[in-house]
């Protein structure tokens, strides 16, 4: 009896303590490697096209044989420098990033297609856009207070 | 989350499931106690022990318009669709009960409890339970959880229930993205005999810690007892009956739901 008692609480103990998250990667959708760090979108949303088939943003952010668009160059050696804390040339009053506010943030406002952007929604030939997932991760990094890592 | 908060009471929890056989009493399981005729109050469970080798059966049913929308335009939100759900347990060991639960969202919670303490020489009753809830009939995401079931009996009048529960992964977002990803809830219930066989049930869980979006789940019902039946009708401001569902709260405090419960015990 003692035995069985043991075994019962053993079982059900091993099985309640099955700690579980959710992949990140499960919403990641066409970049599966996105995290919330600065390189990973710098990597993922920024210089990649996406399986989805959605622009890399230094399509047109780059001062490789163009001037950038909007003034906004994402190439990985200016692009953090560029974005936080720079007021938006379109929405002078809102920054292009706020550190861990991104609804104050312009890129977020430009990536959802928001009411009070100036311009098209970015990417400008999309769709596709970023997914409700990327842009996730995307505000997470920013509400993380945008940290250069 | 406060994660050393959530260690430590996963600690107090497994040190009492260590420690039971020496405070267990082996009456007659059997024997009704009237005080405490079912092993749920509505959605929170009680210390009922569930004799070895025997089952139980459970239907519950969550009517999703709200009572008080329409009025009687659609029968107090009996015309709107609904959540069921169907449960089954069975007693393996003596003061030991297993169980499983899915409702019709396609979640099933896979579930444990043992009877840690009677009351008798001590004011409590006192269970631990454990269960996981996976959706997605038990293939996609999983919420375990550890918990307590805390409880004094007012003779054969009334019983009060305090239950708190530790539930991780209670947000439907992954780690990186959220502050909080695990709940504790804190239980409170309460069964009242106005009847020989008629009682009147209230219960809430509010969460003290961690991630409790929306408002805590309140439920009220008057239930009947028929032999081996256990008739219940509730009114609620969410469907939640789950831990994990708990910790996610109910939807509003402005709209409540009508519901009902049947139990039938195989004994």
């Amino acid at each position: 009896m003692r035995r069985s008692r043991q075994l019962f609480l053993a079982l059900t103990l091993a099985f309640g303590a099955a700690a579980c998250d959710e992949k990140l990667s499960s919403i990641a959708g066409p970049t599966p490697d996105l995290e919330p760090t600065f390189s990973s979108i710098q990597a993922n949303i920024f210089e990649l096209t996406d399986s989805a088939g959605r622009n890399a943003c230094t399509s047109c952010h780059t001062n490789v044989g163009r001037n950038p668009a909007g003034g906004l160059n994402l190439l990985h050696d200016a692009a953090y420098d560029q974005l936080i804390n720079v007021s938006a040339i379109q929405v002078p009053a809102l920054k292009r990033v706020t550190p861990g506010d991104p609804q104050a943030s312009y890129v977020v406002h430009k990536v959802e297609g928001r009411a009070g952007i100036v311009g098209t929604r970015m990417p400008r030939n999309g769709p596709p856009y970023m997914t409700d997932g990327q842009i996730l991760i995307l505000k997470r990094w920013i509400e993380l207070g945008a940290p250069r890592n | 989350m406060n994660r050393s908060l959530a260690r430590l009471f996963t600690a107090a929890a497994l040190s009492l499931c260590l420690a039971p056989a020496a405070f267990a009493q082996d009456d007659d399981d059997t024997v009704l106690k009237p005080a405490e005729p079912d092993f749920t109050i509505a959605s929170l469970g009680t210390n009922m022990r569930l004799p070895q080798n025997k089952m139980t059966f459970r239907l519950t049913h969550r009517f999703e318009g709200p009572l008080n929308d329409n009025g009687i335009g659609d029968l107090f939100g009996l015309d709107a669709g609904a959540q069921m759900g169907l449960e089954f347990r069975y007693g393996v060991i003596t003061g030991g009960q297993v169980g499983f639960y899915r409702t019709n969202d396609k979640t099933i919670e896979l579930f444990g409890q043992y009877s840690l303490l009677r009351q008798g020489s001590l004011p409590l009753d006192l269970s631990a339970r454990v269960g996981v809830e996976g959706t997605n009939n038990f293939q996609d995401s999983y919420s375990p959880s550890v918990g307590l079931v805390i409880s004094h009996r007012f003779g054969d009048a009334a019983a009060l229930y305090v239950e708190p529960t530790w539930v991780n992964n209670t947000n439907t977002l992954p780690k990186e993205l959220v502050d909080d990803n695990d709940s504790i809830n804190l239980g409170i219930g309460a069964r009242i005999r106005i009847r020989p066989t008629v009682y009147v049930i209230g219960e809430v869980t509010p969460r003290v810690s961690g991630f409790k979006p929306n408002s805590n789940q309140a439920t009220f019902g008057i239930e009947k007892r028929a032999g081996g039946h256990m008739f219940q009708l509730n009114i609620s401001n969410g469907f939640a009956t789950m831990p994990a569902s708990l910790a996610r709260g109910a939807f509003t405090t402005d709209n409540w739901y009508l519901g009902f419960n049947l139990a039938r015990k195989f004994y």
